[in-house]
């Protein structure tokens, strides 16, 4: 039981959490779905996260997720995302089918929310696939060539440059806390509600100090990007343009919207 | 190349001013360090050599600096990058990409020219670091991310590249190849380097010229050699100077023998300077006795590691390892050889895949590290982390407060009094300088009189004088604390404190016993890449032994002074 306890907390530990964010970002980048230019992926994603609220047909419905799964299996996508995936999907579901029981729901509507699920999963594994699939720079990229803002674009890339550096800070702060602090004792039901409160309490107390360290980090980078021409590269629309020419299409795109493409014909043909 | 003539700034708000009337020049090609205590103004200064001041820091400055016959503050920030590189003392916030070869031509990129991944790759290769180009940065150890940063600077081929504090971080062949790096830029291509240094013995190595800034001014400029032969002058500025010129001068002054010649700086000075004294020291070889109660017993652990990509790396196998109470154990071995991951597995934060862990004959491998927080107690790398209070006062006291000890507030006095915390018990410890910070951290890490003590690099990125402060400090806790384990690159401080040296590579110990057995197993400083203090270098050299400045001079002084 011990074992298994100390298995379950180390999932939970900030280290298991730092792990699985850096893998999702940029632990699957040998992928095909990497190889894919980010702006045939952000296209492709628009047409799937809008085409599925259009459709009711189960079969083609159906068709969609398989193609979706079958995308997100591609990107090797971290298991904590999956895991994520799946428990929204489920208790959205089944508290949509709870709450029409409660109003006098019966069976039938099973039908009903068993499509909207489909059509949340379809939705959510073609993003799984985009945001998974790419790394952030690459995403980053895509954004910048379809006019988003730089900083919005630059600020995704930089975000999980220094998310693993925050992880870290957190993880040793809470350690402070959890070694100098005394953690109540978690023997039984009210103990283990006991524990879980001054866990929350820990991580309440954590921010401030992140958030102070953090800030005495961040004047070295402001300076920096500063010094490395970060803001003289914005006002620059030449720089921009120099940013985007590493973006190119290739075969693989060719392949990827081919297959898209008979694979929806297909389904449209079965129905 | 550089002019500097009558510089003042006082940052805004302050009420004395950072640089006061600098008269400077930095030539063509020199290779030049900046020594003064904390707070003489040294990054300042340096600061108004990059642009950052007066373009990105506002403050009060007059005065004027030229680059070339230009006048440097008025020339835009982007054309001063192209001219003059700039590293930070702390490097890794200043890399902003995700990959190293995009870090290297991020500068290049952004200032708008073509060639920029050449230009990258270009400065990956002066930096030794074209095998990493496709690596994410967090796969880096920390000397490698130093020379990124510095690639990341050189790509942009400025004619001058400005280190504050270069080696700070960096175990000593790391240091060593910083600064081979370093020379090589300077000889063959030509680069004006300047650096922020602490270290008198790179110093003496490498720089042709140094500085000492004092009070925002400038009290001399001179070939560097006889820069660190000030001995008074520079230990009146709490910069150390090397520790053989240290002991020549002592022994000249205790013995009132005098000698025309120069104090010598580097070993090979050394050598000339006390073989003509022509007396033969008497170097005694010091034997500890270990203790024999068992205070920490590892067998057969086992740690894998997960990795970003792949399976997960197996870091320990079958490791043994038996720590006695009263030890003072140095955990040496170059970056990565597993030093924090042995202290981790210590205080219980990561659990072997197999093996047991007693720790006073009680089995602790399963138990949580809250549970044996009492009974060992482990001081970070990175003393921020331990401030999570206010107040210093109100950090040191928490762990006792939590656990209801009585007299808490005298105890917590008597720790602020005993690592003279006094003056600043009641600011917020980040605010405090490097050294305080460290005291603090000192402070709490024992506040709870663990018996066994763990510290995680307590020297790291301190300038010398902090540093000797903090060795001082850890004299204290040595009466204290019945078992000490750092683990540190400092080998001065190995050398002062420790009674038991363990050395660390790629997870295995390969050497372990009293510095004596350390230091002359050649096989040993060669795998983990130990390079001994100076002065046990120097008394080698002369056929002895001798692992401090004291011991040293009282070889010397047992002839001379009898």
């Amino acid at each position: 039981m011990k074992v298994v306890t100390n298995q379950l907390w180390d999932k939970f530990s900030i280290e298991f959490l730092r792990n699985q964010v850096l893998k999702n970002a940029y632990g699957n980048d040998d992928t095909v779905i990497a190889k894919i230019d980010p702006r045939t992926l952000l296209i492709w994603y628009v047409f799937f996260g809008v085409l599925p609220w259009f459709m009711h047909n189960p079969t083609l419905l159906l068709g969609l997720f398989i193609f979706v799964a079958v995308t997100t299996r591609l990107t090797k996508v971290a298991p904590l995302v999956l895991f994520l995936f799946c428990f929204g999907i489920l208790t959205q579901s089944g508290y949509l089918l709870i709450v029409s029981w409660f109003f006098g729901g019966d069976l039938a509507t099973l039908g009903p929310i068993l499509i909207m699920t489909l059509k949340v999963a379809i939705t959510s594994l073609a993003s799984i696939t985009v945001f998974s699939g790419l790394n952030p720079d690459r995403l980053a990229s895509g954004l910048l060539w379809f006019g988003c803002p730089d900083q919005f674009a630059f600020s995704i890339a930089f975000a999980y440059r220094i998310l693993p550096i925050l992880m870290e800070e957190f993880q040793n702060i809470l350690l402070s806390h959890r070694l100098r602090g005394k953690s109540p004792n978690s023997i039984g039901w009210r103990g283990k509600f006991r524990y879980l409160i001054y866990q929350v309490k820990i991580i309440m107390f954590s921010f401030l100090p992140l958030m102070l360290n953090i800030a005495k980090r961040s004047r070295t980078t402001v300076e920096a990007l500063e010094l490395r021409g970060y803001r003289y590269a914005n006002q620059n629309k030449i720089i921009k343009k120099m940013k985007l020419r590493q973006l190119g299409m290739g075969t693989v795109d060719v392949y990827f919207a081919i297959v898209s493409i008979i694979w929806l014909w297909g389904c449209f043909l079965i129905v | 190349m550089i002019k500097i003539t009558d510089l003042h700034f006082t940052y805004p708000g302050a009420a004395i001013a950072t640089l006061n009337g600098v008269d400077l020049e930095i030539l063509q090609g020199e290779f030049i360090a900046i020594i003064g205590n904390n707070g003489s103004g040294k990054s300042t200064l340096c600061k108004t050599l990059n642009g950052l001041i007066p373009n990105f820091i506002v403050g009060e400055g007059s005065g004027s600096v030229t680059y070339n016959g230009e006048d440097l503050w008025k020339m835009p920030i982007g054309e001063i990058a192209n001219c003059i590189g700039y590293v930070y003392q702390d490097f890794e916030n200043q890399i902003v990409c995700p990959t190293v070869s995009e870090d290297a031509a991020f500068s290049c990129l952004n200032y708008g020219h073509e060639d920029y991944v050449k230009k990258g790759l270009d400065a990956l290769v002066l930096c030794d670091l074209l095998d990493k180009k496709d690596d994410y940065i967090w796969q880096l150890s920390g000397g490698q991310l130093h020379l990124l940063a510095l690639a990341g600077a050189l790509a942009l081929a400025p004619d001058v590249l400005i280190l504050d504090e270069p080696i700070a971080q960096l175990d000593p062949a790391h240091a060593t190849q910083m600064y081979e790096t370093l020379k090589e830029l300077n000889e063959v291509h030509g680069k004006t380097i300047i650096v922020i240094e602490h270290h008198s013995e790179y110093i003496a190595e490498y720089c042709h010229n140094a500085i000492l800034l004092h009070e925002g001014r400038v009290l001399w400029k001179k070939d560097a050699r006889s820069a660190l032969r000030e001995c008074q002058q520079l230990i009146d500025c709490h910069i150390f100077p090397p520790q053989i010129t240290v002991a020549a001068q002592q022994i000249q002054q205790k013995s009132g023998w005098k000698q025309d010649q120069l104090l010598p700086t580097t070993i090979a000075e050394g050598k000339k300077f006390f073989e003509k004294m022509g007396i033969l020291p008497d170097f005694k070889v010091r034997q500890e006795v270990m203790n024999s109660q068992l205070a920490i017993q590892l067998s057969n652990i086992d740690v894998q590691y997960r990795s970003v990509k792949g399976e997960s790396k197996s870091l320990f196998t079958n490791f043994n390892l038996k720590i006695f109470a009263g030890d003072k154990i140095a955990l040496i071995g170059s970056n990565g050889a597993g030093k924090t991951t042995l202290m981790k597995l210590l205080v219980g934060l990561l659990k072997p895949k197999s093996g047991t862990i007693m720790l006073n004959g009680t089995d602790v491998t399963a138990l949580r590290a809250e549970q044996i927080a009492a009974h060992i107690s482990l001081v970070y790398q990175n003393p921020e982390q331990m401030l999570i209070k206010e107040s210093v006062r109100a950090d040191i006291e928490f762990a006792m407060k939590e656990r209801d000890i009585a007299n808490y507030k005298q105890q917590a006095q008597a720790l602020i009094t005993l690592f003279q915390l006094d003056a600043i018990a009641e600011s917020d410890g980040r605010l405090l300088s490097g050294g305080q910070m460290r005291r603090a951290s000192l402070a709490i890490g024992i506040a709870l009189e663990p018996p066994i003590l763990l510290l995680d690099e307590p020297t790291a990125n301190l300038d010398i004088a902090t540093r000797q402060e903090i060795i001082r400090t850890l004299d204290l806790l040595k009466d204290t604390i019945e078992t000490v384990v750092i683990a540190t690159h400092d080998m001065q401080l190995v050398c002062e404190f420790a009674n038991r040296i363990i050395v660390l590579a790629d997870g295995e110990v390969i050497g372990d016993g009293p510095r004596e057995v350390i230091f002359n197993n050649q096989a040993v400083r060669r795998q983990a890449g130990i390079e001994p203090p100076a002065i046990y270098q120097m008394a080698e050299q002369l056929g002895g032994s001798a692992y401090t400045i004291a011991e040293f001079v009282q070889a010397y002084q047992k002839e001379l002074c009898v």
